[in-house]
């Protein structure tokens, strides 16, 4: 039974969800909020359910596949969606995050990779760590990316003085900022333990006759150059508070959002060897050794 | 049953009036207890704050007192004389009388319509009746209808969004936009208009409590800080003092800008980039326009929220009618449903009527049919029932629609005298 559930289940369900996120636009209604919550919870419902059989019927789950990794970011947007629908109904959250959680959706549905990345026991550990916080820091910064432009909305409308647009509250500049700050400082952490495990990840499984995954790689150098950017703007921000205030936390966290797109579309467009078995051409394997990266974008997984 | 309200308002009633007339919590509590005394058998709810003065009364059977009564009740109870209130007064009955506590609920009737005040006010009225043991099952459903109608039109409309007046628009449509808090936040006030005076109040109300006064006149500046609970600065420290505060509310009567684009910038370099929110309530203005331009800098002055108010005020009147739709929907479904209520009695004794002889039938024809098992015996009951229920559908319906325009007196007789419902 649970095989029945599709990708397009839950992608409906939050269609008609964002639909009604953008009704708010046009019309008041006293049953929107909870026909959205219902509509999202529905899909959030038959996404854990779609995942769930993910991890019972294929080894390695979850974030087994470059797939698996872009709908578990898109479940984890969503649980966060909620969460602050529930905190903040009368904010049209739904607007900013629902067509970043389609727009994984597709991703996952017509681009990604479904076969299952090479694995093995000894770095499954590392590729779980891998995969996990690269994913925690992309949502981080799909987050950053959203209370950053609320925040430039906002902050558009209060500097020419207009009154609120119906439908359309956006939480306090104060509480977006606060939100936009977190979230940065979160995808560095994540981000950092991410390239870290991946780096660990392609050591402890390298073979000694293979080939380690290449630096040159095109999802390493965009993971590393969207780490690299946020930490030297991270750094900047600590070490000059005023960049930590208004506006410029907020592009900041747009610029990062921009990062993050090269890295998805590096992993999703270019030849990688990024999470692909590595035996080692030149040299015959010693020992079955696997990539456990689960991640679409990492530094140092591939390794087998 | 019968319902009505009797009172005075601000649309026709003085303040002088009305002042004489209202009623404190203790007042409203000791004129209950008297009401229930002097008119035994009725439901009472007292409503007075600073715009009107209401007494609502129902009573499920009887006579209910008159106008004059109430009147003479209001007179008395305050110490004045009847021809002091009774041009004033306005009394409403049956569906006008339920209509009007929706209204004054919903905040349509209020002197700034939309506000949300009237709702908790309502509310403790109902409270305070309940208390005193006044209220009845008349009264309890008109205010809890009252209330969800209220939720209804907040939740269908944007009447309560709104906001008309210049220190409301500027807290809720642009300071609360700026700042989730403002517990910590500095408030500067410079000048002492009494715009910023009420601006502070609103301010107060979303929990500001940092309040520094800056005044030409340093003695003025030190009663108003003592008033506001706040603390007074000098004049020479008014840059210092912007360089602190997050909102600043400026109502001098300087003939030009007390603060300067130029001086501005010296105070921006010292403020490291936090928000700064200025109301300049002035005319002329106490600060250059051109300051707006600056970063993280929100300025507004009396005519860029006048301009909001007048688009606020036309996006209110246009909720208007539809939110006097939703009352009026809501009236009639509440009059009719209390109308039906009244055909209870009698459906209760047709119901009655029709159960004994379906029992006795059933009784028979089980005892006849002995041999049938338990299951059939069960199907053959829920049959019996089924046609019980059916029979009496139209007639019941026949009462339902009947009852959208009033107790239907003479179909209630003729069910009486067709079935013999007397007895």
């Amino acid at each position: 039974m649970l095989s029945g559930v599709s990708i397009v289940c839950f992608a409906v369900s939050y269609a008609v969800a964002l639909g009604l996120e953008v009704s708010r636009l046009l019309f008041r209604s006293g049953v929107r909020g909870a026909a959205m919550l219902a509509f999202a919870g529905a899909g959030l419902v038959a996404h854990s359910i779609f995942l769930y059989h993910r991890v019972v019927s294929t080894p390695g789950s979850p974030l087994s596949s470059q797939q698996d990794w872009f709908l578990i970011a898109a479940w984890v947007l969503v649980v966060t969606y909620l969460y602050l629908v529930y905190y903040h109904s009368k904010s049209p959250f739904g607007l900013f995050i629902l067509p970043l959680v389609l727009g994984l959706i597709a991703a996952a549905a017509f681009f990604a990779d479904a076969e299952p990345y090479a694995r093995g026991p000894a770095s499954r550990i590392w590729g779980m760590i891998h995969g996990a916080s690269i994913l925690a820091g992309a949502v981080a910064v799909l987050i950053g990316f959203v209370t950053g432009l609320m925040y430039l909305s906002q902050a558009r409308r209060l500097k020419h003085k207009l009154p609120p647009v119906r439908g359309f509250n956006l939480p306090s500049l104060e509480w977006l900022q606060k939100a936009n700050a977190r979230a940065v400082v979160l995808s560095v952490l994540m981000l950092g333990v991410g390239v870290l495990s991946g780096g660990i990840l392609n050591r402890i499984t390298a073979d000694p006759n293979a080939a380690p995954l290449p630096w040159t790689d095109p999802v390493v150098i965009s993971t590393m150059l969207m780490f690299a950017w946020l930490v030297v703007a991270s750094g900047i921000t600590l070490a000059y508070r005023p960049a930590r205030a208004g506006h410029k936390v907020a592009y900041l966290t747009l610029a990062s959002f921009v990062f993050l797109v090269i890295a998805l579309g590096a992993s999703l467009m270019f030849d990688t060897e990024h999470g692909n078995p590595r035996t080692g051409e030149e040299k015959p394997a010693v020992e079955e050794t696997v990539d456990l990266s689960p991640s679409a974008i990492s530094t140092g997984g591939g390794r087998a | 049953m019968n319902v009505q309200v009797v009172g005075c308002s601000h649309h026709d009633t003085p303040i002088s009036v009305r002042e004489k007339l209202a009623f404190s919590p203790e007042q409203t509590l000791e004129a209950l207890d008297q009401l229930r005394r002097v008119f035994r058998h009725v439901e009472v709810v007292l409503l007075s704050t600073c715009n009107r003065v209401e007494v609502y009364i129902a009573a499920a059977g009887g006579e209910l007192p008159s106008g004059e009564q109430i009147a003479e009740f209001f007179a008395r109870f305050h110490g004045l004389e009847m021809e002091e209130l009774l041009p004033y007064l306005y009394q409403h009955a049956a569906v006008d009388a339920v209509n009007h506590l929706f209204v004054v609920s919903c905040s349509l009737d209020s002197m700034v319509i939309g506000e949300d005040q009237i709702l908790s006010q309502v509310k403790q009225a109902y409270q305070a009746a309940t208390d005193q043991d006044t209220t009845g099952p008349l009264t309890h459903t008109m205010f809890q209808a009252a209330l969800h109608v209220a939720r209804r039109v907040a939740a269908e409309t944007g009447i309560h969004t709104h906001r008309v007046s210049v220190p409301s628009v500027a807290v809720a449509d642009f300071a609360k936009q700026i700042f989730e808090s403002f517990e910590e936040k500095r408030t500067l006030v410079i000048g002492a208009g009494e715009m910023a005076e009420e601006t502070l109040r609103y301010l107060q109300d979303e929990g500001a409590h940092d309040i520094t006064v800056v005044n030409r006149s340093p003695q003025r500046a030190v009663e108003l800080a003592e008033r506001w609970r706040g603390r007074a600065r000098d004049w020479e420290e008014l840059n210092q003092a912007v360089t602190d505060a997050d909102l600043v509310i400026s109502t001098t009567g300087a003939g030009e800008p007390v603060v300067t684009l130029e001086t501005f910038r010296e105070i921006e370099s010292n403020r490291r980039q936090r928000p700064l929110f200025i109301l300049d309530l002035a005319v002329p203005r106490d600060f250059e326009p051109a300051i707006a331009d600056r970063s993280d800098v929100y300025l507004y002055s009396v005519d860029d929220l006048q301009s909001a108010c007048a688009s606020n005020r036309a996006a209110r009147d246009k909720e208007l009618p539809s939110a006097m739709g939703i009352v009026r929907q809501e009236s009639a479904r509440f009059m009719a449903d209390l109308h039906h209520r009244a055909t209870g009695p009698v459906i209760e004794q047709l119901r009655r009527g029709w159960e004994k002889p379906k029992q006795e039938e059933l009784a028979r024809l089980l005892n006849k049919l002995s041999d049938l098992d338990d299951r059939s015996q069960e199907e053959i009951r829920r049959s019996f029932d089924r046609l019980v229920n059916k029979l009496l559908h139209p007639p019941l319906e026949s009462l339902r629609d009947e009852a959208r325009d009033g107790i239907p007196h003479s179909l209630l007789d003729a069910l009486s005298r067709l079935f013999k419902l007397r007895d």
